[in-house]
């Protein structure tokens, strides 16, 4: 099982948290614009990388806040844990 | 064996900026304590009052004293984002009391409930026999509070009580 730090709470088991997907994925600012290949990929592709994946969780049993994590998606070791208002402006 | 009681108490939800000094003073001055800012903590008063998040704190009272405090923190509070809400009666309040509790409750929860962790005025909302439950340990008898959601708690009531009967010796402490 993986022991998950919440920024919020500490480190706590898996079993309190929820996946929520690949991090950092921001919505077109102007939706209209976009062909619809464009709009696919912002809705559908994901990166699915072997390595480093920055993916969103979510304390679902303890605080209910989402959060952003970095994880080796080979050896699932995490590497950082923080608050999502600190990462929101990044690009990635 | 882990003596375990059903307690009626009411309950306010509250929700604001805790970097807010009026907050902080507000809800000081209609409850009479602290706010807890630290995580996994409570404090206590005639009240308790559990941190649940970054911005989401919970009251523990008298039932019969909630439309009081209710209004307290509404009138202390009033022009400020906030969210004051009486959830008595969607949740149940379980007193467990023993040496025993820790090893009981770590039957079904992943929390390091060991005294030296997790010490009186510690609290932590987590999973426990399947059921989302806040945790305090309230006195150091030990007494344990439990807030469960009110569909769950008559199956929690009976997990505990069950497993409670198998619980042989004393645990460390």
């Amino acid at each position: 099982m993986l022991l998950i730090s919440c920024p919020y709470c500490g480190a706590r088991a898996e079993t309190e948290f929820s996946y929520g997907g690949e991090a950092g994925i921001e919505r077109p600012k102007d939706p209209h614009a976009l062909s619809d290949a464009e709009w696919a990929d912002y809705l559908f592709m994901r990166k699915n990388p072997r390595g480093l994946h920055t993916e969103l969780w979510i304390h679902a049993q303890g605080c209910r806040r989402w959060f952003k994590v970095e994880r080796d998606t080979v050896s699932y070791k995490i590497t950082s844990s923080r608050e999502l208002s600190l990462g929101a402006s990044e690009k990635e | 064996m882990t003596e375990v009681k059903r307690i009626d108490l009411g309950h306010i939800n509250l929700r604001g900026d805790a970097g807010d000094d009026r907050f902080a003073d507000g809800v000081e001055a209609a409850l009479g304590l602290t706010l807890p800012v630290d995580p996994n903590t409570l404090s206590e008063s005639d009240h308790r009052m559990y941190w649940l998040g970054p911005d989401e704190w919970q009251v523990v009272a008298d039932r019969k004293n909630v439309p009081v405090l209710l209004k307290k923190l509404e009138d202390a509070l009033v022009d400020q984002h906030v969210s004051i809400n009486d959830l008595s009666g969607g949740q149940v309040t379980l007193h467990l009391a023993g040496a025993d509790v820790p090893e009981l409750l770590a039957k079904a929860c992943t929390l390091d409930l060991h005294p030296s962790v997790f010490g009186v005025g510690d609290c932590a909302q987590s999973g426990l026999a399947k059921a989302n439950v806040l945790i305090g340990y309230i006195d150091v008898a030990p007494v344990y509070e439990i807030i469960v959601r009110r569909s769950f708690s008559e199956y929690l009531l009976r997990w505990l009580r069950q497993n409670s009967h198998f619980q042989v010796g004393t645990a460390s402490s």
